[in-house]
């Protein structure tokens, strides 16, 4: 039986409840791995016992994506959450992927370092950061968690442990398996452990926010327009020797008015915020984030539009210009990533339509997709499905779970 | 049959592309790294993707290994030849086809030179990132293939970090483009650094940084290694994150001096090159900061650049230290090995001992601020044994740098010379994963065989997608 | 061929990309490091085969790579020895054979070159046809200047002002007969800046245009020697590039006869930017209100290492300002015989040179060496523009002395 099989491995396991589900779909097992070795006993038995696996981190994104094809065990790796090793003279740290990024935050600080990565979803895991690569507002300095990762631990399909890169900065031995797992979605194994390079705690931090005003009056009439391209600020802004680490737009539908917020930390961080804010016409500066800052945008569909910097201005256009009730954009205008919060799907195909020209992409990241393709189209799918045919020949590492069937 | 191919690559390249007088095919039989030498079958030069995908796809009719070469100053032999294969070298191939300002990049070809593109869009004022000392000959394909970095990636990383998207000829002869903005698996990441083991990078779009408002250099000299390396734990220490943090040890700047009269402070048995750049207001407190620290340390001489011409004496010295061993030895090997930051005070200590239980001196150039050491190790190959003593005291080094936690290379890459140090590093299951990679991409194991991993796998069939019983049957088992 | 020599090289690649015909080609046996490969094969035992000589032919000899190598290898050492075995066991083909043979039965001879001038101007007119019977000709055709008036200079120049040093000036047989213009212009530099000028009547050539092409060049070093040693002066200043970085190595060239090497070496040979900066200036500088383009010669630039001297002497004429060419390093092909011998390459990086050149904007060309720029102006003319006009650093300051416009 697959249950005594799966309690013989000696890992705490309890049958899923509804609030389990993954996208809808309810596994059979919960099982709780207190260590590596712990989940790879649990994939050797699930490859016995042709178990299709989804690892769960904080699970504040499994409602996300499309739903598994099936789902048997949930590996929730709350239980995975130590700070293996942190040596601050080597900036560097070796944690294990279920703890999550505020509780890491808070272990850091106290030697005055940080992860410079931020936390778009509160709970969110270091393991669910790494296989949904979501980066919030720091991206624009700092890359997201690929750039960051320096070593890793995997367990694959058939319970195999890996390891690759190490515990120090530099390192191009062998291949980067580190980069491959990084957006897999768990579907080519189980994140373990994670080593990152630490940045020192900026000594200060300030924020340089303005609003703009977005609609015109027509005689009479209110129409909602985008007269200003925030293009050639936003061009500036990246380009200003002040340095900021992130720049970030918010725009709800309703309002007429839509925020810059531009972040500069670390030495001199006022003197260089006030060079910010000589470009930023009307903008105030303080200590502390708008409310919004680094939080994905309410919704019920949420999608990631991603396109070059240089165009972030006419895309922010392109969304003011699309009919989508009730949305909601923000995100990384320096970096040009925004994240779009929808009522319902209906939106996704023809925000995509006007994007594409642009070389933008638009990826739906949860809630219904209202028909869309989910992920768009990619270029290299068909290289992703051999390396999942390699990794995952049985398809049970959270099947269905990316795009293309993968 | 390597006749029989050439024929066919004349059909498909202009015929002075492909190359197969022995005379010139020889001059091609290595790098950077003349330890290893091998002279190709057939050398071709091609001068776009569909010529590299097409001389790839005749690689595949008939079985024959290709190597992909750049400017053939890899460090650890990637680029070394098949005898049995293709050399392809992308030396022509060096158009920069697009600078594109607003969104803060430029698209090149894998033979444009690392530096061209900074000197492309320097005036704008912008430039390119990652500077390995070889970067006014290095090609980005070849940056890409080893993810190279260089004294300035302490702060802004390595190839990959700056690498915005490929175009890439796979091994089995198809073009396609990774990008960063794909979602789902990073293979653009894992490509880079692959050292050519997953296809040739055919074009290759990379990110253009702003350059600083101010930079700032310095040069300090310590009576000692040690006090050297006080310096750089307090400046971490303090918090700041310097561009670059570079040390050279006494040998090694006697080798400088003599080659490009660099004239470091006399007596150093160490100097610290730190620089700081960014906002003015941001590098006027750090550089006090620094500056304090290396007087703390025991620094007795600080010189500071006043213009670009007084920094670029400053890195006159360490650009050029691994060419310039060659005046103070007749050969020498260039280790690149890494150690976290703290260890390397007992790693120094141990190649000093090394020096004395096998009589072969060591010069020591590293990037202290990120732990990569690059020992040179000297010897005389004219002396009998000495080329051995010196490959033991290198392969040494290594071990030291594995057993403090460290990796046997931080930016040369594995090639052929440290494939046998991999299994030192990694357990069977980690190479045999990474194995599984280069299966999805090079199943035929054309791609530049027998680099990076000791011992070739076959990859074998793709197992047969094994349809598994429905999960409700399985309760009956 | 001197494998000691060979082994400098730690085939790192630096050379590479200040390398004209790897530049140009982007093959591994057209750079220094793959020449110097090739050096080795054939040290090794491998036969000198028409394709590896083809290799060193079409070498400039510019010596980029010598600057450029951080591991001080004796490129241009390297190159001579190479050269001297081509010509003893290579086979040329008669044609080739012939064109080297004209080439160098002229050059080196100021009266045979005088006699040939008008025949060789005729035959610009006939450019089209003589490149059709050999592209050499044509080249040689393009290249030749306009006739000059014949200026004799005078056997002495007494300094003005204060007397601060005496110096021979050698007048080179190219620079003498086609640019008659330069050599004054040096010899008025000189003695405004207080200095006794010995201009040695039978100096003849340097032998420059033989050495650096594998053949003999001794006996014309001996020449220079001893007459420089009868007009009694201890340094010699030279104006053309070339000539000075033959007659900086007549020790070397001489080694083998210890009496010759050490009369060569009681020389003090000096350009002449690298003689005045050495000097310091005293005359008065006129402004020149001009924006100068500066091109640095091989010889001076790579041979010599005179790169900053010249731009010195530039910078401190009041209203002329110095605008950098890119890709300075690289060569413009012209290299002594080069653009005799490889025609196509050289007209190649001629083009690319003249576009570089023109995209400083500048008004005005200035170069050490006469090869350079004929061969600028060449290629901009055939580019069917109107050439920038040209002038010898000499002549810049000349005219900023004497408080005149620039005529070159
Ligand atoms: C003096 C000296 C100093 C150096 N300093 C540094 C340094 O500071 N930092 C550093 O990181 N490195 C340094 N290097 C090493 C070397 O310059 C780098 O590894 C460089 O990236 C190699 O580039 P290349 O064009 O010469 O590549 P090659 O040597 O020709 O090839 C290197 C590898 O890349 C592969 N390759 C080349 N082109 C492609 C392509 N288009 N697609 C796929 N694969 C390809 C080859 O197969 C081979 O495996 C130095 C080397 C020298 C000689
Ligand atoms: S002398 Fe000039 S042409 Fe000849 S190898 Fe050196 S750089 Fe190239
Ligand atoms: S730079 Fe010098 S050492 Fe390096 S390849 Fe060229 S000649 Fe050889």
């Amino acid at each position: 039986m697959a249950d005594e099989a799966l309690a013989s491995t000696g890992v705490t396991l309890r049958p899923a409840g509804a609030q389990d589900a993954v996208a809808g779909v309810r596994p059979r097992w919960v099982a709780l791995p207190e260590s590596t070795e712990e989940v790879a006993a649990l994939l050797r038995v699930a490859a016995e016992r042709d178990l299709a696996v989804v690892p769960v981190g904080g699970g504040t994104k499994l409602d996300w994506g499309p739903p598994p094809e099936r789902c048997d065990l949930l590996v929730d790796l709350c239980c995975l959450s130590e700070v293996v090793e942190h040596v601050a003279g080597d900036l560097v740290l070796r944690v294990q992927a279920g703890i999550t990024l505020e509780t890491l935050r808070d272990r850091l600080a106290i030697a005055g370092q940080e992860l410079a990565l931020d936390v778009p979803v509160p709970g969110t895991t270091v393991g669910g950061l790494l296989a949904t690569a979501l980066a919030g507002p720091r991206r624009f300095r700092y890359g997201t968690a690929r750039d960051l990762l320096i070593g890793i631990t995997v367990v694959l399909a058939d319970g195999t442990v890996a390891r690759s890169g190490g515990k120090v900065v530099k390192n191009v031995a062998g291949y980067d398996l580190g980069k491959l797992f990084t957006g897999s979605y768990g579907t080519l194994g189980v994140i373990t452990e994670a080593n990152f390079r630490l940045h020192p705690l900026p000594p200060e931090r300030r924020w340089v926010t303005a609003e703009y005003g977005t609609d015109v009056r027509r005689g009479r009439e209110l129409r909602r327009e985008f007269p200003v391209d925030p293009g050639p600020l936003l061009q500036e802004l990246a380009a200003s020797q002040a340095e900021p680490t992130a720049i970030e737009l918010d725009w709800a539908d309703s309002g007429d008015v839509y925020t810059l917020s531009v972040l500069v930390e670390g030495a001199a961080a006022e003197e260089r915020a006030e060079a910010v804010r000589a470009i930023m016409t009307g903008a105030e500066l303080g200590d502390k984030p708008p409310a919004w800052w680094g939080r994905l945008p309410e919704h019920v569909t949420l999608a990631e539009i991603r396109v070059p910097p240089g165009v972030a201005g006419q895309a922010v256009r392109e969304v003011a210009g699309a009919d989508l009730p009730g949305r909601r954009l923000r995100g990384s205008a320096g970096a040009g990533v925004f994240h779009l919060g929808l009522r319902d799907g209906a939106g996704v195909t023809g925000i995509r339509a006007r994007l594409a020209p642009l070389g933008g992409r638009v990826t739906v990241l949860a809630g219904p997709d209202g028909g869309a393709d989910r992920w768009g189209p990619i270029g290299a799918l068909g290289l992703m499905r051999r390396v999942k045919e390699r990794f995952d020949p049985d398809r049970r590492m959270s099947p269905g779970r990316f795009a293309g069937g993968i | 049959m390597i006749a029989t191919l050439a024929q066919r690559l004349k059909a498909v390249l202009p015929d002075q592309a492909v190359i197969t007088d022995p005379v010139r095919l020889r001059t091609y039989e290595c790098d950077g790294l003349t330890y290893h030498r091998a002279t190709p079958g057939v050398v071709v030069l091609p001068e776009s993707a569909e010529e590299i995908a097409a001389v790839v796809r005749l690689c595949q009719e008939f079985q024959v290994p290709f190597v992909a070469r750049g400017s053939g100053t890899g460090l650890s032999g990637g680029a070394l030849p098949r005898s049995d294969g293709v050399l392809i070298v992308t030396s022509r191939m060096r158009r920069i086809l697009d600078i594109d300002l607003p969104n803060r990049r430029a698209v090149v070809e894998p033979g444009v030179t690392n530096l061209a593109i900074t000197e492309a869009v320097r005036d704008a004022g912008y430039y390119y990132a990652p500077d390995p000392s070889s970067q006014q000959i290095c090609s980005i394909g070849g940056n890409v293939a080893e993810n190279s970095g260089g004294a300035h990636c302490l702060k802004y990383g390595f190839t990959v970090n700056h690498v915005l998207a490929l175009e890439l000829v796979t091994p089995d002869g198809d073009i396609v483009e990774l990008t960063e903005l794909d979602d789902g698996y990073d293979l653009l990441g894992a490509f880079i650094g692959s050292e050519g083991t997953l296809g040739i990078a055919t074009k290759i779009t990379v990110r253009l940084s702003r350059a600083p408002e101010t930079v700032t250099t310095l040069l300090a000299a310590f009576a000692t290694i040690e006090g050297g390396g006080t310096a750089v734990s307090s400046i971490i220490g303090a918090g700041i994150v310097p561009a670059a943090i570079e040390m050279m040890d006494a040998l090694a700047i006697e080798a400088a001096e003599a080659a490009v009269r660099c004239e470091y402070p006399a007596g150093a048995g160490a100097v610290l090159i730190v620089e700081l750049d960014g906002p003015t207001a941001e590098v006027a407190r750090q550089f006090a900061a620094v500056e304090r620290i290396c007087r703390e340390a025991g620094s007795f001489e600080i010189r500071v650049a006043a213009s670009a011409e007084e920094r670029a004496a400053i890195w006159r010295g360490r650009k050029s230290a691994f060419a310039a061993v060659g005046r103070i030895s007749p050969a020498y090997i260039v280790q690149d090995g890494v150690v976290p930051r703290t260890a390397l005070p007992e790693v120094l200590a141990g190649i000093d001992r090394l020096q004395e239980e096998f009589g072969i001196r060591v010069a020591n150039v590293f990037h202290a601020g990120d732990g990569n050491l690059h020992p040179l190790v000297l010897f005389d190959d004219a002396e009998p044994g000495q080329g051995e003593r010196a490959e033991t005291v290198s392969g040494r080094i290594l071990d030291l740098c594995i057993e403090h936690g460290g990796s046997i290379t931080g930016e040369h890459g594995v090639g052929v010379d440290k494939s046998r140090y991999m299994p030192r590093m990694f357990t069977d299951d980690d190479l045999a994963t990474m194995q599984l990679v280069r299966c999805a991409f090079d199943p035929g194991y054309l791609s530049n065989p027998g680099k990076i991993f000791p011992t070739p796998r076959l990859c074998g069939e793709v197992p047969r997608v094994r349809k598994g019983p429905h999960p409700h049957e399985a309760e009956l088992f | 061929m001197d494998a000691e020599l060979i082994k400098d090289c730690v085939h790192c690649g630096f050379c590479l990309p200040t390398c004209p015909t790897y530049v140009l080609w982007g093959e591994e046996m057209d750079s220094p490091r793959g020449r110097i490969h090739l050096m080795d094969q054939h040290v090794q035992g491998t036969p000198l085969t028409p394709e590896m000589a083809g290799h060193f032919d079409a070498c400039l000899g510019c010596m980029a790579c010598v600057t450029a190598c951080p591991s001080g290898v004796r490129y241009d050492r390297l190159i001579e020895l190479t050269r001297a075995e081509v010509e003893r066991e290579h086979v040329r083909q008669p044609q080739e054979r012939a064109i080297r043979g004209i080439v160098f039965a002229l050059f080196p001879y100021p009266r045979r070159l005088r006699l040939l001038k008008l025949p060789i101007r005729l035959g610009s007119r006939m450019k089209t046809f003589l490149t059709r019977v050999h592209p050499s000709l044509g080249a040689m055709a393009e290249l030749t200047p306009p006739p000059a008036r014949r200026v004799r200079l005078p056997r002495r120049v007494a300094a003005r002002g204060p007397h601060r040093a005496t110096v021979g000036l050698l007048t080179g047989c190219v620079q003498g007969e086609f640019f008659p213009g330069v050599n004054t212009a040096t010899a008025r530099v000189l003695a405004m800046e207080g200095c006794d000028v010995v201009i040695p009547k039978d100096q003849g050539c340097c032998g420059a245009l033989s050495l650096h092409s594998g053949y003999d060049g001794r006996k014309f070093a001996k020449r220079v020697i001893a007459a420089f040693e009868r007009a009694g002066v201890d340094t010699v200043v030279v104006n053309a590039a070339g000539c000075g970085a033959a007659m900086k190595e007549y020790a070397e060239l001489l080694a083998d006869e210890p009496e010759w090497a050490a009369r060569a070496a009681a020389f003090k040979v000096r350009d002449l930017a690298e003689f005045l900066v050495e000097l310091g200036p005293v005359a008065k500088r006129h402004p020149l209100e001009l924006t100068v383009a500066y091109h640095d010669a091989c010889h001076l630039a790579h041979a010599q290492g005179v790169r900053a001297q010249p731009r010195e002497l530039l910078r401190g004429i009041p209203g002329l300002s110095i605008r950098e060419v890119a890709e300075s390093s690289i060569c413009c092909g012209s290299a002594g015989t080069y653009n005799l011998f490889q025609p196509e390459p050289a007209r190649e990086l001629g083009d690319r040179k003249a576009a570089r050149v023109r995209d400083t904007g500048a008004d005005l060309l200035v170069s050490a060496n006469p090869g350079c720029t004929l061969q600028i102006t060449a290629a901009m003319r055939r580019a069917g523009e109107q050439p920038i006009p040209v002038a010898h650093t000499a002549q810049v300051l000349d005219a900023s002395l004497l408080g005149r416009r620039v005529v070159a």
